[in-house]
């Protein structure tokens, strides 16, 4: 009896917007008389931090400080469409409509400009909140004048809207192709993890987790930190703790308090490296991918890989409780070798357990 | 630029940490009413009758609803992106899960809508469960679903396929056919905050709805929907949620309150105790993938055919679109020439599963990846190598036909090698992203490439992006 060390790994990708797309994100700006910028967009925080990058998205695109930017996401009335906040896309989509925005609205203080500073917009522009000449910085006007300007002088109101919308990708659905890019971006992660394993009782403790994330563009380090580490956490809850159906595909033993339905909690959270890589992409905000979802998808096969590498059983029904891997340590069983094929969980397989071998499934037809 | 990269604080942080921050649960309107759910006590029921006038006439009752006061009641979520409507949202000749909603009463108080809930009388006529994936689909089993066991809309087909190159030549060739089957388990979302709502008829005639969705366009669309309303006559608040994961994509509250409001003419709130939320409210699906990878010795993987079925639970909700996101991503970060991959939706009798964190892609990268390891051991490969070796490439395309343009297996590989002090051969550290030449561009991946610069991007449509 004793505990055993192992090692497990996976890389994996994850989409950014909703699958065939199709999924309008919108949103639209004022600019109070003294230059400060209101923003309406429908993206909702579900924790996430959207306000946060979406305020930050905003400062940048029109060149003015973050804390003149206020974000009001609360209703519909004042806010446009935004599909919601799934599918990994309040960075990206929901991110490119408040940038769009931001652009449009950068086009109007600068029309403005050029009128009071009398150089072509295009010879301007913002930076810090004033607009300036390029190439001749004090030929100037700060944007709370161009902005008290518009409202009192030329009568305008400046605003800019957005969408950011990919149409739809049609599937085929005899071969699945599609008829355009099915997904906004692409992230990718890679993750290693070390564990611990009791062949006594059958726990597994993960002391390690090192994960490397491609986001394209962290918009925002803390932020992104905060989604790897929470995704870790339920990504080690998939891979250890938590199951509605502990005995699947029977309904009985559902746990119905945090007592009785295990959720991993700080006492289960391992030592967390994260390297955050920034490979831009093309079209998203400032080169951003998502990272959302995804985070909680690298940690279970990596800790099931070092489950195997430390005491050379494979759980493939998740999670790996200690009842799961005491079994699986009782039965010790290895592959059937049949020819050249090897296989793996016969015993769990449809062929095995359907009456007719699993006709309805694996004998459709090509 | 100053903000984008900045370690700047979360723009609602001080309000969430100091407990100032206003939940849908700490709008208080004078008047509200308390709504409580009469719940099915069985997974699988014909129900024979329904009889509320107990109930009605109990003190602190203002308002009843069941299936015939919704003025549209089956409505399916995803109906603009085909997938037709089979959930009523509330319970009309049978019951298909434990907990499925049967009726809802507004009351003065939680307690007094709980004593007429439990005075509504309900005849049951019990069925045989189905709750076995596998076994769902065997000739003559049982099916309580209008559509029989298996969800029927992928086009023609009742199951999402993706078909690619030659498979059956692929597992000819091959050395090795390694064979598993992994079973990612159905989880709860765990919000700290659990399913509310509050609507408030206004003096105007429209309803302002207090809800935790974490897509308020989207929600309003489903109760104006159910409601036969335009779009106008509803105000949503929200914006701010304490928890979703994925769970609050599902309207679960907000149309029976609004209902009840109606009816009642009286605010009307409704929260999920945290029972409700761990047995009623939606789960993560289970799934069951079956995989088999034709792989060469010196470790290429020449073809995979693979089978999941995915638990939808009692209804469709948005199970085909989970589906279909998990057959476009079965190659993982990989580059697979040849593919055979069917997708099924079964109907069994548990409660219907919805979006959740990485949904219909977590369960492929489960699946993928603990195969993958299973192959490098078969084959006696480093599994960073084996990675490595079949890792995207530009130029690359996926099993959809999708040209890839900035994929990053390679470079999150070899920094996750790195970091963790593990030593790959020289030509592996060397490996990059770049499109495909000489040892990394075999005879089996040449007709998946496509040609130098080519690839399938739309982004951004025709309107240029705003005004």
């Amino acid at each position: 009896m004793a505990k055993h060390r192992g090692r497990g790994f996976a890389t994996i990708e994850y989409p950014t917007g909703m699958n065939q797309n199709g999924d309008p994100s919108q949103a639209w700006i004022k600019l109070k008389p003294d230059g400060r910028v209101d923003v309406f967009a429908g993206t909702v925080d579900i924790g996430q931090g959207s306000k946060t990058v979406h305020t930050q998205i905003v400062a940048d695109a029109l060149g003015v400080p973050y804390d003149w930017v206020t974000m009001d996401n609360t209703n519909t009335d004042s806010s446009a469409v935004c599909t919601g906040t799934f599918a990994s896309r309040g960075t990206f989509i929901g991110g490119n409509a408040v940038r769009y925005a931001a652009e449009k609205a950068k086009e109007r203080i600068l029309d403005i400009a050029s009128k009071e500073l009398e150089i072509a917009p295009d010879d301007l522009e913002i930076v810090d909140g004033e607009v300036l000449a390029k190439g001749a910085p004090d030929r100037k006007i700060s944007v709370p004048d161009v902005a008290g300007a518009a409202t009192y002088v030329y009568g305008e109101l400046i605003t800019g809207n957005g969408t950011a919308l990919k149409p739809l990708a049609e599937v085929d659905d005899d071969d699945g192709s599609v008829t355009a890019e099915p997904h906004s971006a692409i992230s990718y992660a890679a993750c290693v993890i070390d564990v611990e394993v009791d062949d006594e009782t059958g726990e597994t403790t993960v002391l390690k987790m090192l994960q490397v994330y491609d986001v394209g563009r962290a918009i925002n380090p803390t932020l992104v930190e905060g989604q790897i580490e929470g995704g870790a956490m339920m990504g080690l809850g998939l891979g250890l703790l938590e199951n509605c159906y502990p005995y699947y595909p029977s309904v009985e033993h559902r746990g119905e308090q945090f007592g009785s339905y295990l959720a991993p909690a700080m006492e289960d959270f391992p030592e967390i490296e994260n390297v955050i890589l920034e490979n831009p992409s093309v079209d998203g905000p400032f080169g951003a991918k998502a990272i959302g979802e995804m985070a909680n998808n690298a940690q279970p096969p990596a800790i099931a890989a070092a489950i195997h590498d430390a005491v050379g059983i494979w759980v493939t029904e998740m999670p790996a409780t200690p009842e799961r891997v005491l079994r699986a340590l009782e039965a010790k069983s290895e592959p059937r070798r049949d020819g050249k094929r090897v296989i793996f969980d016969e015993e769990i397989s449809v062929a095995t357990l359907s009456a007719d071998g699993g006709q309805a499934y694996w004998g459709v037809d090509a | 630029m100053k903000a984008i990269g900045a370690r700047l604080p979360r723009y609602d942080g001080l309000g969430h940490v100091k407990g100032q921050t206003q939940y849908v649960d700490d709008v208080r309107v004078h008047g509200t009413l308390w709504v409580k759910a009469l719940r099915s006590p069985h997974h699988s029921a014909l129900i024979k009758s329904i009889d509320t006038s107990k109930a009605e006439s109990m003190p602190g009752v203002f308002a009843i609803v069941t299936a015939k006061d919704v003025p549209k009641n089956v409505y399916g979520h995803l109906e603009a992106l085909g997938v037709p409507a089979d959930e009523p949202l509330i319970a009309e000749d049978d019951v298909r899960w434990k907990g499925q909603i049967v009726g809802a009463v507004a009351a003065t108080t939680q307690e007094a809508a709980q004593a007429a809930v439990d005075a509504i009388e309900v005849a049951y006529e019990e069925r045989e469960p189905v709750l076995d994936i596998r076994t769902a689909a065997d000739p003559g089993a049982d099916s309580f679903h209008q559509w029989g066991p298996i969800y029927p809309h992928f086009g023609p087909h009742n199951h999402r396929r993706v078909r690619k190159g030659d498979v059956d030549a692929a597992f000819d060739k091959a050395d090795v056919i390694v064979e598993g089957v992994y079973r990612p388990q159905a989880i709860e979302h765990v919000p700290m905050e659990t399913q509310t709502s509050l609507v408030v008829p206004e003096p105007s005639g429209r309803l302002t709805i207090y809800s935790c969705t974490q897509a308020m366009y989207f929600s309003m669309g489903v109760v104006a929907a159910h409601l036969g309303w335009p779009l106008n006559k509803l105000k949503f608040v929200g914006g701010t949620v304490g928890g979703g994961f994925g769970g609050k994509v599902d309207t679960a509250t907000e149309t029976i309150c609004a209902l009840l409001a109606i009816k009642s003419k009286r605010p009307v709130k409704w929260r999920f105790t945290r029972e409700e939320e761990f047995l009623v409210s939606s789960t993560r699906a289970p799934w069951h993938v079956e995989i088999r990878d034709a792989v060469t010795n010196d470790g290429w993987i020449l073809g995979r055919r693979m089978l999941t079925l995915h638990d939808s639970g009692a209804y469709s909700r948005f199970s085909p679109y989970g589906l279909t996101k998990h057959a476009f991503h079965h190659t993982g970060a990989y580059t697979i020439p040849n593919l055979r991959f069917d997708g099924f939706v079964i109907f069994t009798n548990r409660v219907p599963t919805t979006a959740m964190r990485g949904f219909g892609v977590t369960s492929v990268s489960l699946a993928t990846e603990m195969h993958l390891s299973r192959v490098a051991k078969v084959i006696g490969m480093d599994p960073f190598e084996l990675r490595l070796k079949n890792a995207n490439r530009i130029g690359d395309t996926t099993g959809n036909r999708v040209v890839m343009h900035d994929p990053s297996t390679v470079p999150v590989t070899l920094a996750a090698a790195e970091a963790a002090g593990i030593e790959l051969g020289a030509d592996y550290r060397a490996m990059t992203s770049d499109r495909r030449t000489g040892d990394l561009l075999p005879e089996h991946l040449v007709d998946q490439q496509a040609p130098d610069g080519e690839h399938l991007m739309t982004y951004r449509g025709a309107n240029g992006g705003g005004a």
